[in-house]
C-alpha cells in the first residue's frame, strides 16, 4: 500500500500513526480545533513569498511604537486594511560577514536563505519557499509555482541553490495555462476523475529514470551534481503524476475562472496594477484548489525597474539620484514609488483574502513572507531591511504585531515562519545569521 | 525473450547502433555537459523530424556569464519546472511523429498496427535515437525504449501508441537535453574528444543544430579525426547557407540581443516605441552582422563603422526615414551626414542599454566595453555619495551630472573607463532617435578614452574599428561560445590560432571559425582528475 500525506491526514490524525509522516505541529494544532473549524477536516499549510524591490523609507514606514497598537505610517498606509493579518519587522540586521555587499542582491538573498551570498544573483542554498515546500507540498500537483508580474521568467526568487532558479510564469495567461490548462482536473466539479494518460506517462518516466546510472557515468563532480538535479526533477515529475491520480480535498468555495487575455507585462506601473492582482488571484485559486501549496510572486527584480510613464528617471534611478529634500528629510519621489509598491502588495493580499475557506479566508490559513533587497536603496544599505509576514497559518502565528528594532538577524523571521509552517528544525541560517531562537511570542 | 531482443538488436544494427565494443568506461571522461538552449532544441527537433513538427512549451531561461549565455549552458541543470515542460514537449513531439499523417516517413511499418512489433520499433527508435543522442544508442538504451514501446503497444492494442512513448522517453532523456562531450585517451598521456562529440561541437557552432547524417557518418568512419576529413566537413558546413543560422545565434549571444526581450520604454515620453519596433531592431542588427560577415565576406571591424543596414517599415518610422520600398526588409545605406556608425548606432544597441525614459551613457558605456572590448567594468561601491550629483530635474545635463561622479575619486576610475563611450553616443535618445540638444543646450559628444580623443558615434566607431582589442574580443568570445566556457577564464593561447587566421584574412569571420576549429589543440582535452578511491572513507571509519 502506498501511504501519502493526504491519506495520513484523513485517516490517522487521531491515532497513533499520526506522528509518522506528518509535521508534528499539524496534528498538535488540529486538536485545538482552529484549523478544523468548519468541516472537521484539516486544511493544508500554504506558503507564499512576495518579493518587492528597493525597500522603503525608514522614517516613513517604521511605526513609532512596537506591539499591536502602533500608529500606521505613511508608506504602510495601503496595508491598513490588513493590519490584523500582518506582522512587520523593523531594525533587522543583515550581517554579511566576509562577503561583499552585492548590490540589490545580498539583502534579498539573506532574507530568503539566512545566508550572506557569496555570488551576485545566486543563492547559496535552497530558498525558504523550497525548504518549506519539501515539507508541506507532498501530494500536490505542483511542488511550488512562481510568477513574475513584470513578465520576466528570470524574476524568480525561488531557487534550488546556485544558478538553478525555478523560472517564473511570465504572464497571467501562462500562469493560467500551467495551473488550469491541459492536465488540470477540476476538483470543484462533481465529475472529477483521474486522467488515464497519467499512468502511461508514469511508465515513460520510469524508463527515463532507469537510465540514471549510465547517464551519471564518467562525469566530473560538478556535472554529476547537475545530472543528479536532472534526475531529481524526473522524480518530482513522478510524484506530481502520482498526486494527479487523487482528487484534492478542498474546502474553499471557488469557481475556476476562464483564461485571461494576452497582455503586456513589463515594468510600467499601470501594467503591473493589472497583471499583479490577476496573477495573485490565479495563485490563490491554485492554493485553494490544492494544485500547489507554495506560490511565489515577484513584482520586479531587485533594483526595481518600475516606472510611472512620463517619469524619465523611474524607481531605481530615483533612489540613487533624487536628492533628499532638505525640509522633508527624505526623497519625495522615491516615497511615492514606495507607497505604490505597498499598494501592489495590498492588491495581492486582497486576492488571498478574497477566497472563503473553512472558518476564514485563504489568507488566514497561509503565511506570506514579503521581502526586499535594500533597506535604504540610495546607498545600497541592507541593515534594517523592511520585512513583513502576512496571513496567520491557521492560527499558528499571532498577527498584528510590529516587532520593533531588536537587532535580530533577518534570518530570525525565516526561522519563525518555518516553525509556524511545521518544518522541523532547530536553527536556520549561516555565519552571523545562524539563529536558534524564533520569535516565540509570535508562535501560537 | 532472448530471441526477441536478439531480433531487436539485429534490426538496430542495420541503423547504426554501436556494434564495435566501446572503450572501457573508466578510460572515458565527460569533459563538457551543456544544456541545450531553446534555439538549439528547436533547430534540432526540426532537423530530426522535419519543420512541420510543432514545438510548443516554455524553456528555462539561461543566464549570461562573462558576456555569454553559452557559458551558462555548462553550469545550469534542468529544474523540476524545466523538466515538467520538457516531458510535455517530448510527448507532444512524439505524438506528432507517430500520428497517421507522419507515418509514411518512418523507416518501417509494423506487421500489425494493433500489436507490438519490436523489430520495427527497434528500427525507428534506433534511427531517431541516433539523431537525438548524436551517437548510436547503447544496446541497453535501445532495449529500454523498445521494451517500453512493446509494453504499451500491447496494453493499448496499438503499435503507434507504444512507439510514441518509446520515442518520448528518448526526447526527454538527458542524452538529448544535454550535449555531452566525451574525451578518450590519445597518444601519450593526453586525451582527445571522441568523434561524435566533435561532430556535435562543430554542428552546434556552425549550424546551431544537431549534426546531420553525413557528419555523424564522418564521425563513425573516423574521417573526422583526420585533418583532411575535418577540413572537408568544416568546408561543407561553412559553405552551407545554414551557417547564417549558426552565426546568428552567436551574434545574438555576443551582442546580448536577448536582453531586448524584456526591454520596456516609457509610453508617454516615447509613444512611437512598440513591440514591433523592438523585434525589428533586433532583426536589423542580426541582418547587419550576418550581411557583413557572411554575405559580403567583409571585414568584421566594419561592424563598428558601416552605414549599411537593413530596415523595414517599423524601423523606418523609428529612424524617421521615408520607406518608399516594396517588401518586408530592404538594404539601406545611411547618408554620410546621418551620424550613424555601424551597430553602435542601431536602435537595438541604443535602446537596450538605456532606461525606459532616457538614455544612459553609463549603461551604454559599460555594455559596449564588455561586448566589444572584453573589458568588464567592476560594480560600483555600494555606498556611493551622490550628493555631488544635483537634482536630475534641474538644469544640469547628463554629462555634467556624470562628470560629478568622475570628480569623486572612488567613482572616477570606473566612470572614466566606461562613460566616455556612452557620452559619445548621447546624440541618440533611448529609442535610437537622433537628437542634438538636451534641455535646450547642444549636446557635447566629445570623449577621451585611453588617451585617444574623438567626437560622437562616428568617432567612437573609428576608435573601436582601429582598436586591436576588438577583433581579439570577437575571437575570444567565439572560442568561449563554441565550448561553453567562461570567456574571462579562457587563456589567450587557447584561441591564438583562430585569432591569427582572423587577422591574416583581414578579419573575415569564416577564417576565424576555420582557424579555431582546425587548430590541433581545439579537440584536445585535459586528462581527467583521478577520482578518490571509493574505499578510502570506509578504511577511515574502520581505522577509527
Amino acid at each position: 500500500m502506498k501511504l501519502d500525506r493526504r491519506f495520513l491526514l484523513r485517516g490517522t490524525c487521531q491515532g497513533a500513526l499520526a506522528v509518522m509522516a506528518l509535521p508534528f505541529l499539524d496534528c498538535f494544532l488540529d486538536s485545538k480545533g482552529k484549523a478544523l473549524a468548519a468541516t472537521g477536516r484539516p486544511l493544508p499549510s500554504r506558503f507564499g513569498t512576495y518579493f518587492y524591490g528597493l525597500g522603503l523609507t525608514k522614517q516613513l514606514w517604521i511605526p513609532k511604537a512596537g506591539g499591536t497598537d502602533y500608529e500606521m505610517t505613511m508608506e504602510l498606509k495601503p496595508l491598513e486594511g490588513y493590519r490584523k493579518k500582518l506582522n512587520i519587522f523593523s531594525g533587522l540586521r543583515v550581517p554579511l560577514d566576509d562577503n561583499p555587499n552585492y548590490q540589490h542582491w545580498s539583502g534579498a538573498a539573506a532574507a530568503a536563505t539566512g545566508i550572506s551570498p557569496t555570488k551576485q544573483s545566486e543563492f547559496d542554498s535552497k530558498t525558504i519557499d523550497q525548504q518549506i515546500a519539501d515539507v508541506i507540498s507532498h501530494g500536490t500537483r505542483f511542488k511550488s509555482v512562481s510568477a513574475s508580474a513584470a513578465g520576466d521568467p528570470k524574476q524568480s526568487y525561488s531557487s534550488l541553490g546556485g544558478p538553478n532558479t525555478l523560472p517564473a510564469e511570465a504572464s497571467p495567461l501562462s500562469l493560467y495555462t500551467r495551473l488550469f490548462g491541459p492536465g488540470f482536473q477540476d476538483p470543484t466539479k462533481g465529475d472529477w476523475k483521474p486522467d488515464p494518460q497519467i499512468m502511461v506517462q508514469q511508465s515513460v518516466l520510469s524508463v527515463v529514470a532507469e537510465n540514471r546510472k549510465t547517464a551519471m557515468a564518467n562525469l566530473g563532480a560538478a556535472d554529476k551534481a547537475r545530472m543528479d538535479q536532472y534526475f531529481t526533477s524526473v522524480r518530482e515529475a513522478e510524484l506530481q503524476m502520482a498526486a494527479e491520480l487523487q482528487r484534492p480535498d478542498i474546502q474553499a468555495k471557488v469557481t475556476i475562472p476562464t483564461a485571461p487575455a494576452e497582455m503586456v507585462c513589463n515594468n510600467a506601473l499601470p501594467n503591473l496594477k493589472v497583471s499583479l492582482p490577476l496573477m495573485a488571484k490565479l495563485g490563490a485559486m491554485a492554493m485553494a484548489t490544492d494544485q500547489t501549496r507554495v506560490f511565489n510572486m515577484s513584482v520586479s527584480e531587485p533594483g526595481s525597474q518600475i516606472f510611472v510613464p512620463g517619469d524619465s528617471l523611474g524607481y531605481h534611478q530615483s533612489t540613487h539620484e533624487e536628492p533628499i529634500d532638505p525640509v522633508l528629510g527624505y526623497q519625495p519621489r522615491v516615497a511615492q514609488y514606495n507607497i505604490q509598491n505597498m499598494e501592489l502588495f495590498a492588491s495581492y493580499l486582497k486576492e488571498m483574502d478574497a477566497i472563503p475557506e473553512g472558518d476564514g479566508t485563504l489568507l488566514d490559513h497561509m503565511l506570506v513572507f514579503a521581502f526586499t533587497d535594500q533597506s535604504f536603496a540610495k546607498i545600497h544599505a541592507v541593515d534594517g531591511l523592511p520585512i513583513m509576514v502576512a496571513g496567520g497559518a491557521s492560527g499558528r502565528m499571532k498577527m498584528g504585531h510590529h516587532v520593533a528594532g531588536d537587532s535580530s538577524p533577518v534570518s530570525r523571521v525565516g526561522l519563525t515562519i518555518q516553525k509556524a509552517m511545521g518544518v522541523s528544525l532547530d536553527n536556520w541560517g549561516k555565519g552571523s545569521m545562524e539563529i536558534r531562537q524564533p520569535y516565540t511570542e509570535l508562535l501560537a | 525473450m532472448r530471441t526477441l531482443f536478439a531480433s531487436v538488436l539485429s534490426a538496430a544494427f542495420l541503423v547504426g547502433v554501436a556494434a564495435s565494443p566501446v572503450l572501457a568506461a573508466s578510460s572515458q571522461a565527460v569533459t563538457s555537459l551543456r544544456r541545450l538552449t531553446q534555439a538549439e532544441y528547436r533547430n534540432s527537433i526540426a532537423d530530426i523530424f522535419g519543420p512541420e513538427i510543432e514545438v510548443r512549451g516554455s524553456f528555462e531561461p539561461t543566464i549570461r556569464i562573462a558576456g555569454l549565455q553559452a557559458a551558462s549552458t555548462s553550469t545550469l541543470s534542468v529544474t523540476p519546472v524545466g523538466f515538467e515542460s520538457f516531458t510535455q514537449m517530448a510527448d507532444s513531439i512524439a505524438a506528432q511523429v507517430t500520428a497517421e499523417k507522419y507515418r509514411a516517413k518512418l523507416p518501417c511499418k509494423p506487421k500489425d498496427v494493433k500489436a507490438p512489433d519490436d523489430a520495427c520499433s527497434g528500427q525507428v527508435l534506433g534511427h531517431y535515437g541516433m539523431m537525438l543522442f548524436r551517437r548510436p544508442l547503447s544496446s541497453e538504451e535501445l532495449k529500454n525504449a523498445v521494451g517500453l514501446s512493446g509494453k504499451l503497444a500491447k496494453s493499448q492494442n496499438d503499435f503507434y501508441a507504444g512507439l510514441r512513448y518509446g520515442l518520448a522517453s528518448l526526447i526527454q532523456a538527458p542524452d538529448f537535453l544535454f550535449r555531452k562531450e566525451v574525451a578518450v585517451p590519445a597518444a601519450g598521456k593526453s586525451y582527445t574528444i571522441e568523434p561524435y562529440s566533435r561532430a556535435t561541437r562543430l554542428s552546434y557552432l556552425m549550424w546551431n543544430s544537431t549534426p546531420d547524417a553525413e557528419l555523424l557518418e564522418a564521425a563513425k568512419s573516423g574521417e573526422l579525426n583526420t585533418a583532411a576529413g575535418l577540413d572537408k566537413q568544416v568546408n561543407r558546413l561553412m559553405t552551407s547557407p545554414r551557417l547564417d543560422t549558426g552565426m546568428k545565434a552567436f551574434f545574438n549571444d555576443m551582442l546580448e540581443l536577448d536582453t531586448f526581450d524584456t526591454v520596456s520604454k516609457d509610453s508617454i515620453l516615447y509613444p512611437k516605441w512598440s513591440s514591433t519596433i523592438a523585434a525589428s531592431a533586433k532583426e536589423e542588427t542580426l541582418r547587419t552582422a550576418i550581411g557583413l560577415a557572411l554575405h559580403d565576406n567583409g571585414d568584421m571591424r566594419d561592424l563598428m563603422t558601416t552605414r549599411k543596414t537593413y530596415i523595414n517599415r517599423a524601423l523606418a518610422a523609428d529612424y524617421k526615414l521615408a520607406f518608399p520600398f516594396k517588401g518586408e526588409w530592404v538594404a539601406y545605406e545611411f547618408p554620410a551626414d546621418a551620424g550613424r556608425s555601424g551597430v553602435l548606432t542601431q536602435a537595438s544597441m541604443l535602446a537596450m542599454f538605456s532606461h525606459p525614459g532616457r538614455s544612459s551613457p553609463t549603461k551604454r558605456g559599460v555594455a559596449l566595453m564588455d561586448i566589444f572590448l572584453c573589458e568588464p567594468t567592476p560594480t560600483p561601491p555600494a555606498n556611493v555619495d551622490f550628493s555631488a550629483v544635483n537634482d536630475p530635474t534641474g538644469p544640469l545635463t547628463v554629462r555634467q551630472r556624470l562628470m560629478a561622479h568622475a570628480s569623486n575619486s572612488a567613482c572616477a576610475s570606473c566612470h572614466t573607463h566606461s562613460d566616455p563611450i556612452g557620452l559619445s553616443l548621447e546624440g541618440f535618445d533611448t529609442i535610437g532617435g537622433k537628437r542634438s540638444e538636451e534641455k535646450g543646450k547642444p549636446i557635447d559628444v566629445s570623449a577621451t578614452i585611453q588617451g585617444k580623443s574623438f567626437v560622437g558615434a562616428e568617432g567612437l566607431g573609428k576608435f573601436l574599428h582601429d582598436n586591436p582589442k576588438y577583433p581579439a574580443c570577437i575571437a575570444r568570445k567565439m572560442f568561449a561560445y563554441s565550448r561553453g566556457e567562461n570567456s574571462e577564464d579562457v587563456p589567450a593561447s587557447a584561441f591564438k590560432a583562430g585569432r591569427t587566421a582572423f587577422t591574416e584574412s583581414g578579419y573575415r569571420l569564416r577564417a576565424l571559425i576555420k582557424g579555431l576549429v582546425e587548430d590541433p589543440s581545439y579537440f584536445s582535452a585535459p586528462a581527467p582528475e583521478p577520482e578518490p578511491a571509493p574505499t578510502s572513507a570506509k578504511t577511515k571509519v574502520a581505522a577509527q
